[in-house]
């Protein structure tokens, strides 16, 4: 039997230890930095959502970044209009884009993929210019500069630790909730509709309802990781809500790992940080090798990162088995396990 | 004709021909006969090379081996899928037309369209029509014209009565028969089936997991004792 | 009235190369069910390549048939090197390899010939009529012509001769044609040569109207999305029937819909394809799959 079934210590010492590691990281790292990794925590919360409907549920939403700015700009007009105090505009920011996300869901998910595809990018598409065109709520293109919340008394660290703790926070919350989701009866019910909307369909499993819950829930996520991206950045604009956002949370999602929630994160990584180094390697080419990596990516690992790991393992795993059962029997027989290559 | 010699086949890590020996005559309709899962349909696609195999298949002298789907089917090996291998959004002649895509000649394309039109009148009534909408046993006709479009030298059908009610399969039959007495089509037929198909084969063989477990003319295994049990309901 | 028909006109006229665009997309869609993402980028380098021949000294006719077949080449290149290993996985990877190519062109067009928009030469004459108040000028009904003459030669192509038949069938059942002894992947490559020609086609028209840069083709790209989307992505002249619709319809409401000025017209494109998606999920022309249970 392999080894990837470990036993539960390992699970919980693992956890444990990450948990630790992301507790620390502001005593590790400089505060540039740590703005950086806030950022990637904020696209991952996006990514997770992304994931939930591409990965779980198989339908492609291009319209992330659309949610991500609904998010934004809820919790900087709540809080640059109505004095609202931001950590407790980002409950509301959260719902209200779960409310748009319905509004668009309603529609839209009675396409069939292609299509709803090219709607929701359409839509992320449309959001700059919506934007700007609500400039009397928006601020137009000189965006809006929000109060950036200032850390309790009992709290030991610096500003740039305390958002970082609160976009971890956020990070932990989707987590959990997607655990929860993806376990469980309603993981199931997800699956089902990915692999096979007829059958499924025909066991009773109320497809509208379901997408729709799902579509809430995704945008949810991406609204409370917009408006904590903008108490992060303490200041938005149209400009940070370009269609790139939206391909960027796409790109993310399957690098990492479009069925993982390890992925988003790890997805998240790559697009926060690789643009910025490619351009350091080259500031002519960045963006050519930035294109470079995605297609590199892609021809060498279609799972993304995370289901090139889980490969990995199995091929491992698969090879030390072998290896156990050779030693056991010296004489194996040379039609097993030999495969017809082409 | 066609000489198969030790031929493995399976898919990915699993393999489900272990060596399997056979011969095809020209000009005879040789039967293959098995349960489901002997590997009568994965002998087939190796053939026809849709899935890659080991081992050594001639036609005519012509080593197989390695060859791409699409040349095996100019060298004349026409194989018939379970499932009719219909194009179903285009009408019956596209399908027809597609059969001799690979066929140089105009003049012979033209010909046989009449030629196949003549032997199947109710494929020209419908030439217009979508071949999707045809009954099984039309797709089934179809399927077997498409095939002789292009001049092959030996036609593989799998299953070819699966689906269809027993009149239909019946008449099905005949028309092979007929085809094989009037043109010498050479025939490699997979079916389940076994009573028809040995009414009409010359030489069959059995499946088993794999392997080849009987073979002989196809009247001595129509009155064998096993096959009579296992395959033909006595 | 007058206005109307005005409208109408310039309508039909920049919906004409939505449609080219959206054609490019459809055909390699039709061939190997992929959106890609990176054709507008494509088609803006092989714009650049004619651009710089012409900024050389070759005649104008000879550098567009040059670079025509060079960008087939490309078409065939990129398939080959890059598509082909991977067509068959899931869509979204195959959505962010195309994307790839979309960042990978732009950077290089920026990177050779720098953001400054250039002037491309003009393809047709500057002529102009107004017949009862409406202003036609050749550009118009060259665009509308070219694409008619592509629309006419593709249908005839596809339907009429032995070449069209082998490239629609490869497309719609691979398993099928690569028994009846077609080459599939050779088909599949000549659809992505084809493609990358007429995606090249609709640079070439747009370009002397908007100034050749990196960015050029961007937002045509997302009324071509559109454009194939309204028609349905199984359909050529569903493609270009949309990129007209688009066309028209873009015109008509940035001036009759004041609410919506400069800034939302991309609004358009996008509610008219979601209202007729809506009705026709599967596109006005697209045929909705059949699906036996």
């Amino acid at each position: 039997m392999s080894n990837l079934l470990q036993p539960k210590s390992h699970v919980i010492l693992g956890t444990v230890f990450l948990i630790a590691a992301f507790a620390a990281l502001p005593a590790l790292l400089s505060s540039f930095l740590l703005f950086q990794v806030s950022l990637v925590l904020t696209y991952a919360m996006a990514g997770l959502g992304l994931n939930l409907l591409l990965g779980f549920s198989g339908q492609v939403c291009l319209a992330q970044g659309a949610f991500f700015a609904c998010g934004a700009y809820t919790t900087a007009i709540l809080n640059t209009r109505y004095g609202i105090d931001p950590l407790l505009t980002l409950p509301i920011s959260t719902f209200v884009t779960a409310l748009v996300g319905v509004a668009i869901g309603l529609p839209a998910l009675r396409l069939p993929g292609l299509q709803l595809a090219i709607v929701t990018f359409g839509i992320a598409a449309i959001v700059p210019q919506l934007i700007l065109k609500l400039g009397d709520f928006t601020g137009g293109v000189t965006g809006l500069n929000m109060d950036v919340p200032v850390p309790p008394t009992w709290f030991f660290g610096d500003q740039e630790a305390w958002l970082y703790y609160l976009c971890a926070a956020g990070a932990g919350l989707c987590v959990l909730v997607m655990r929860r989701l993806v376990r469980g009866d309603t993981g199931r019910t997800l699956r089902a509709l990915r692999d096979n909307t007829l059958i499924a369909q025909s066991m009773g499993i109320d497809l509208t309802r379901t997408r729709l819950a799902v579509f809430a829930i995704s945008s949810g996520f991406a609204g409370l990781g917009g408006g904590l991206y903008a108490i992060l950045n303490g200041f938005i604009s149209p400009q940070s809500f370009l269609a790139s956002k939206s391909i960027d949370i796409l790109v993310g999602t399957i690098i990492g790992g479009a069925s993982s929630i390890s992925g988003a994160f790890i997805g998240a990584v790559f697009v926060v940080f690789v643009p910025d180094w490619a351009s350091e390697i080259s500031p002519a080419l960045g963006a050519l090798i930035y294109g470079l990596c995605l297609i590199g990516m892609m021809l060498l690992a279609r799972e993304g990162v995370v289901g090139l790991a889980i490969k990995g393992v199995r091929h491992l795993a698969a090879a030390r088995d072998l290896q156990q059962s050779k030693q056991r029997s010296p004489a194996p027989n040379a039609a097993i396990g030999e495969e017809i290559r082409p | 004709m066609l000489a198969v010699h030790h031929l493995v086949a399976g898919y990915g890590s699993l393999q489900v021909l272990r060596g399997i020996d056979f011969s095809v005559e020209e000009g005879s309709i040789v039967a293959l006969l098995g349960s489901n899962g002997a590997g009568k349909t994965t002998t087939l696609r190796a053939l026809a090379g849709t899935i890659p195999s080991k081992g050594r298949v001639t036609l005519n002298g012509t080593d197989l081996l390695g060859l791409p789907a699409y040349h095996r089917t100019e060298l004349g090996i026409a194989h018939i899928p379970q499932g009719r291998g219909t194009f179903v959004d285009f009408t019956v002649e596209e399908n027809l037309l597609l059969g001799a895509i690979t066929v140089r000649s105009r003049a012979q394309v033209a010909m046989d369209l009449d030629r196949w039109y003549e032997a199947f009148p109710r494929l020209r009534e419908r030439r217009r029509q979508p071949a999707g909408t045809l009954s099984g046993g039309e797709q089934q006709m179809l399927a077997i014209a498409r095939a002789l479009m292009s001049r092959p030298r030996i036609l593989m059908c799998d299953e070819p009565s699966l689906g269809l009610a027993p009149a239909i399969i019946h008449e099905l039959f005949a028309t092979l028969e007929r085809l094989n007495e009037e043109h010498g089509t050479t025939m490699l037929i997979v079916e389940q089936n076994a009573d028809l198909t040995l009414r009409i084969a010359h030489k069959a063989y059995v499946m088993e997991a794999g392997e080849i477990t009987l073979e002989g003319s196809a009247t001595e295994l129509l009155a064998t004792p096993s096959v009579q049990r296992s395959y033909l309901g006595a | 009235m007058v206005l109307f028909l005005q409208l109408i006109l310039d309508g039909l006229a920049s919906g004409a190369i939505y449609g080219a665009l959206a054609l490019a997309l459809v055909l390699i869609y039709r061939a190997t069910h992929i959106v890609n993402f990176g054709q507008g980028e494509m088609a803006t380098f092989s714009a650049y390549l004619a651009w710089q021949l012409c900024e050389w000294g070759v005649p104008v006719a000879l550098s567009l048939l040059i670079v025509a077949i060079l960008s087939f080449g490309l078409g065939v290149g990129v398939f080959w090197l890059v598509v082909r290993p991977i067509y068959r996985a899931p869509s979204a990877t195959v959505a962010v390899l195309t994307l790839g190519l979309f960042v990978i062109f732009g950077a290089v067009c920026l990177w050779i010939w720098g953001a400054e928009q250039q002037q491309f030469p003009a393809i047709f004459p500057d002529m102009g009529w107004t017949l009862g108040g409406v202003r036609v000028t050749a550009n118009m009904l060259g665009l509308i012509a070219t694409l008619c003459v592509l629309a006419i030669i593709l249908a005839c192509v596809f339907r009429f001769t032995r070449f069209g038949l082998a490239m629609r069938a490869s497309a719609a059942e691979p398993e099928n044609s690569a028994l009846v002894g077609l080459r599939v992947e050779r088909m599949l490559t000549l659809g992505w040569g084809l493609a990358a020609v007429v995606g090249f086609l609709a640079a070439v028209l747009i370009a002397p109207h908007l100034f050749l840069s990196p960015s050029m083709m961007v937002p045509v790209l997302i009324y071509a999305l559109a454009s194939a989307t309204l028609g349905g992505w199984d359909s050529p002249m569903g493609a270009i029937a949309g990129g007209l619709m688009i066309g028209v319809a873009e015109s008509l409401g940035a001036t009759f819909l004041p609410f919506i000025g400069a800034e939302l017209r991309l609004c358009i494109p996008i509610a008219v394809a979601l209202v007729v998606l809506l009705a026709c999920p599967a596109g006005l022309f697209g045929r909705k799959a059949v699906i036996r249970v």
